[in-house]
């Protein structure tokens, strides 16, 4: 796989090897995607029983909130990984412990996001809503959601980019996501300056437009 | 498990001391950077600019294998596990700080600027007497999340060889064959540690509130 000049960037072997890291580069968009759709299902019913009239719901939302946001992603990756297959008995593949633990990880972040944009409606236009003889239900989805979702879609997009960083993370537990194979050629082809150099840039094409996305929305959606 | 707790404070000794000196590179770098996206020069901006991008685009754990793998064999720099490590999450500290140091000092509004200008006060005297004061209010409680974050994110050096607190759990999981119980710890001893500091970063964000 090795062959040609010694010199240094020799971006030969990124263009030889590029197949394995469009494998790992689909990993990676596939951990995202599913990630963030879990995680945003997940946050919002987080999010509901944070602000739930129940003091135990409150508190164990709360609490898994607290948690998940409070500990590095990798001890979180490895716990999944190793401790809770051994708590429970149910064995955990890679992929699986990737999944779980990236969903949750955002699902943490992503409760508070919306749990922030609600409040965030003053609660005046509710009780107004709620004077003109609207349904609690109603209120929300035609006055509070509405007004909450495009204050919440910045922070979503954040959270989207910081999974598309953190999922290079679980290349720990052998997951084949895109820094899992740079490392892997890395090693192999002895070519860690360009396999790795052209990785960064892999990542950072896949997070800048959405960083310039971002700071669209910021200043389509701020709030004067 | 209990018996291998002075292994684990060791761990937690080195994440502590690397959380402060990558804090303070982050700063000092931070500030760097900040003052030159802010110059009127493009030749100072543009590199300033793309050092941010690059760093805050790329996951910190590409940066840190970078580092310590890319430095020797390209400038011949061997750095220990420790100081590649530090470098990389230094700078990526710097590459937020940046953002924090500038978009606290532009957030100040421009009215102020013009209207100490008018009285006749000198652009540094504008900036110290009446600018940096207010901006550097707003700047306190995004550094103190930025070194909660950081806290957290030390762990990754582990990957390199780091001897930290994430490092001593990989090592003492594989070692006693009981990562159930190591990790878990693991895990308490962060949340224990990280918490705490959230509640702070939240009574800051209280606290400096800006009202306009």
């Amino acid at each position: 796989m090795m062959q040609g000049t010694t010199a240094l960037w020799n971006f030969g072997v990124v263009t030889q090897n590029i197949a394995y890291l469009l494998a790992g580069l689909e990993m990676t968009i596939l951990l995202t995607v599913v990630s963030l759709l879990l995680g945003v299902l997940i946050g919002l019913l987080i999010a509901v029983a944070r602000m739930s009239r129940f003091a135990a719901l409150r508190l164990l939302a709360g609490f898994y909130i607290d948690v998940w946001r409070s500990t590095p992603f990798l001890a979180q990756i490895l716990w999944v990984f190793f401790a809770f297959p051994i708590l429970t008995g149910i064995p955990m593949s890679a992929f699986t412990a990737g999944i779980v633990t990236l969903s949750c990880h955002a699902s943490a972040y992503l409760a508070e996001v919306f749990r922030a944009g609600i409040q965030s409606i003053p609660g005046g236009q509710r009780h107004a809503a709620l004077a003109l003889g609207m349904t609690r239900l109603q209120a929300a989805r035609r006055i509070v959601l509405p007004q909450a979702i495009t204050r919440m879609l910045p922070a979503i997009g954040n959270q989207a980019i910081n999974l598309v960083k953190e999922s290079a993370l679980v290349s720990v537990i052998n997951l084949q996501e895109l820094m899992w194979y740079a490392q892997s050629l890395a090693g192999f082809t002895m070519r860690s300056v360009e396999i790795l150099s052209a990785v960064a840039l892999i990542y950072a094409a896949l997070t800048l437009p959405q960083a310039i996305l971002v700071n669209y929305l910021h200043r389509r959606y701020a709030v004067s | 498990m209990f018996d291998n707790l002075p292994t684990l404070l060791d761990g937690l000794a080195m994440t502590c001391v690397l959380t402060v000196l990558a804090m303070t590179i982050g700063i000092v770098v931070g500030l760097l950077v900040a003052l030159m996206r802010l110059s009127p020069w493009r030749i100072l901006g543009l590199p300033a600019h793309g050092f941010t991008e690059l760093f805050r685009t790329t996951p910190l754990l590409v940066q840190v294998v970078w580092v310590y793998t890319v430095l020797p064999l390209t400038i011949g720099v061997t750095l220990s596990p420790f100081l590649s490590g530090l470098t990389a999450l230094g700078l990526n500290v710097a590459a937020f700080m940046a953002e924090i140091f500038r978009s606290g000092i532009t957030s100040v509004d421009r009215g102020q600027n013009h209207a100490a200008l008018a009285l006749g006060m000198t652009h540094a005297q504008t900036m110290r007497r009446i600018v940096l004061p207010q901006a550097v209010l707003r700047m306190v409680p995004p550094m103190a999340a930025m070194w909660v974050a950081l806290f957290k994110d030390t762990s990754i050096l582990a990957t390199i060889g780091v001897v930290e607190l994430m490092y001593q759990a990989r090592y003492l999981a594989s070692d006693t064959f009981r990562p159930l119980e190591i990790f878990t710890a693991v895990g308490v001893i962060y949340f224990l540690l990280t918490y705490p500091q959230s509640l702070l970063v939240n009574r800051m964000y209280e606290r400096f509130r800006v009202r306009e």
